[in-house]
């Protein structure tokens, strides 16, 4: 089983938006890291000019339902806090995943950073 | 053990009207331009074996009804069943042909909860009517004969509680025991839905399992007790789980409404490393591609986040048998 370190996370500003990328895959062993990553991710775009969140999911193999909802959890600390959620650079497989769930339909979702921005 | 599904639909009972006919005959009839067939026979194997489910077949309409078939019925091993939603008007007929043969006039129910889509076919199960007939309604609610009697009361339905023949009993269940009852141990567990509900776990003497887990919400704010229903899943035959919604509307618009997702149903199996998964109470406004659409989605989940053993992934449709 993977631990909680696994999942790597690093967060740039681009165009006054915070581009947040995490790691590896999301699953049931990273999931609560990918959570609290998030959090963190919104509270620093809250205080950003652009009041924005993209998660670069780029770097993201997979992501099972515990992923996603933890996205929803993020997307409501967000709306709350005034800040806008993208997704961008998801690979074939975690689109396919979005498209599922449905999670294309709560979310805009971006083939590049920039479309997302 | 053998799972025989009598109703499937969530919610509200559905019956294929006269335009949707249409649709599948119109669409039979495409599937099999040119061909011309000899006899009926010909005609219906080439029905089941060459057109897709939504157009040969439906996923029925009848609410929540489901028989675990497990035991020796010419050995005396009673009925078991979980719900009785309007699937167990079929089952009741069902059953009066099979006590003929000689099975045991004995039936325990086991009862997820009480919403009317769940017991909405016990006024006309036929046999409550049959004197020599011994029912026992086990539920983890304390109100469940309130339940029922409340909705054969006169201004509901025509025949009170009390007319009914057979010997009636209830019986309420608590989560974290372990109960033997006909042929099967049963264990239950609570569940999160408006006035709450429960799952039960079904073993029998083979060591086969199945889990019978409807109208559960499992919450966004409550992941970390998901390691609870992984182990009350653990290792079964089949989990028959609730998938009336997308993962989407689960946790937005239908937040709340008491359901969970066939992405979630998917990844507790996974994680409880269960070797099937029927997929259960559909949307009542779904059609037949549109299940037939989800469930295929769900396969498609399930090979994309699988990281052991494969979980096979079925559909639950009235009429379908699954051997264990
Ligand atoms: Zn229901
Ligand atoms: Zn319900």
């Amino acid at each position: 089983m993977r631990k909680a370190e696994d999942m790597q996370w690093s967060s740039t500003e681009r165009q006054g938006c915070v581009v947040a990328s995490p790691d590896g895959r999301v699953d049931e062993a990273t999931a609560q890291a990918f959570a609290d990553h998030l959090a963190s991710s919104v509270t620093l775009a809250a205080e950003s000019p652009g009041r924005k969140l993209v998660v670069d999911f780029a770097g993201l193999d997979y992501m099972s339902s515990r992923g996603l909802r933890a996205l929803t959890l993020a997307k409501r600390q967000a709306d709350t806090a005034g800040v806008t959620m993208a997704l961008a650079r998801p690979n074939a497989v975690m689109r396919e995943i979005l498209a599922i769930s449905r999670y294309d339909k709560l979310f805009p979702v971006s083939d590049t950073i920039e479309g997302a921005l | 053990m053998l799972i025989r599904f009598w109703g499937t639909r969530g919610s509200l009972p559905v019956a294929a009207t006269a335009s949707i006919v249409q649709e599948k005959v119109a669409g039979a009839l495409l599937a099999a331009s040119g061909r011309s067939f000899a006899d009926l026979d010909e005609a219906r194997a080439f029905t089941r074996n060459e057109l897709d489910f939504a157009t040969g077949g439906t996923f029925g309409g009848a609410t929540t009804c489901v028989e675990i078939a497990a035991g020796d019925p010419d050995a005396g091993d009673p009925y078991i069943l979980c719900d009785m939603g309007s699937g167990l008007r079929s089952f009741g007929l069902d059953a009066m042909r099979r006590c003929a043969a000689g099975h045991a006039r004995v039936y325990h129910f086991f009862m997820s909860h009480l919403h009317w889509d769940h017991i909405m076919g016990f006024p006309f199960f036929v046999p409550a009517f049959d004197p020599n007939a011994h029912i026992v309604i086990h539920s983890g609610h304390e109100d469940a004969e309130t339940a029922l009697r409340r909705q054969q009361e006169e201004i509901s339905f025509p025949v009170a509680f009390d007319w009914l023949r057979a010997k009636i009993e209830f019986r309420t269940l608590k989560p974290g025991e372990v109960y033997q009852i006909g042929a099967v141990q049963v264990e239950v567990m609570e569940q999160h839905h408006s006035h709450s509900s429960f799952g039960y776990r079904f073993t029998d003497a083979d060591g086969k399992i199945a889990v019978f887990s409807t109208d559960s919400e499992h919450k966004m704010e409550k992941m970390h007790g998901e390691a609870d229903v992984e182990a009350f899943f653990g290792n079964a035959d089949l989990v028959i789980c609730d998938t009336m919604y997308s993962l989407a509307d689960s946790v937005s618009m239908k937040e709340d409404w008491g359901h969970s997702s066939n992405v979630v149903a998917i990844d507790l199996c996974h994680g409880a490393r269960a070797k099937r998964l029927a997929l259960f109470h559909h949307e009542p406004v779904y059609s037949d591609a549109d299940i037939a659409r989800m469930h295929a989605e769900s396969i498609r989940y399930e090979e994309l986040t699988r990281e052991h053993a494969p979980l096979e992934v079925l559909c639950a449709y009235d009429g379908l048998e699954v051997v264990l």
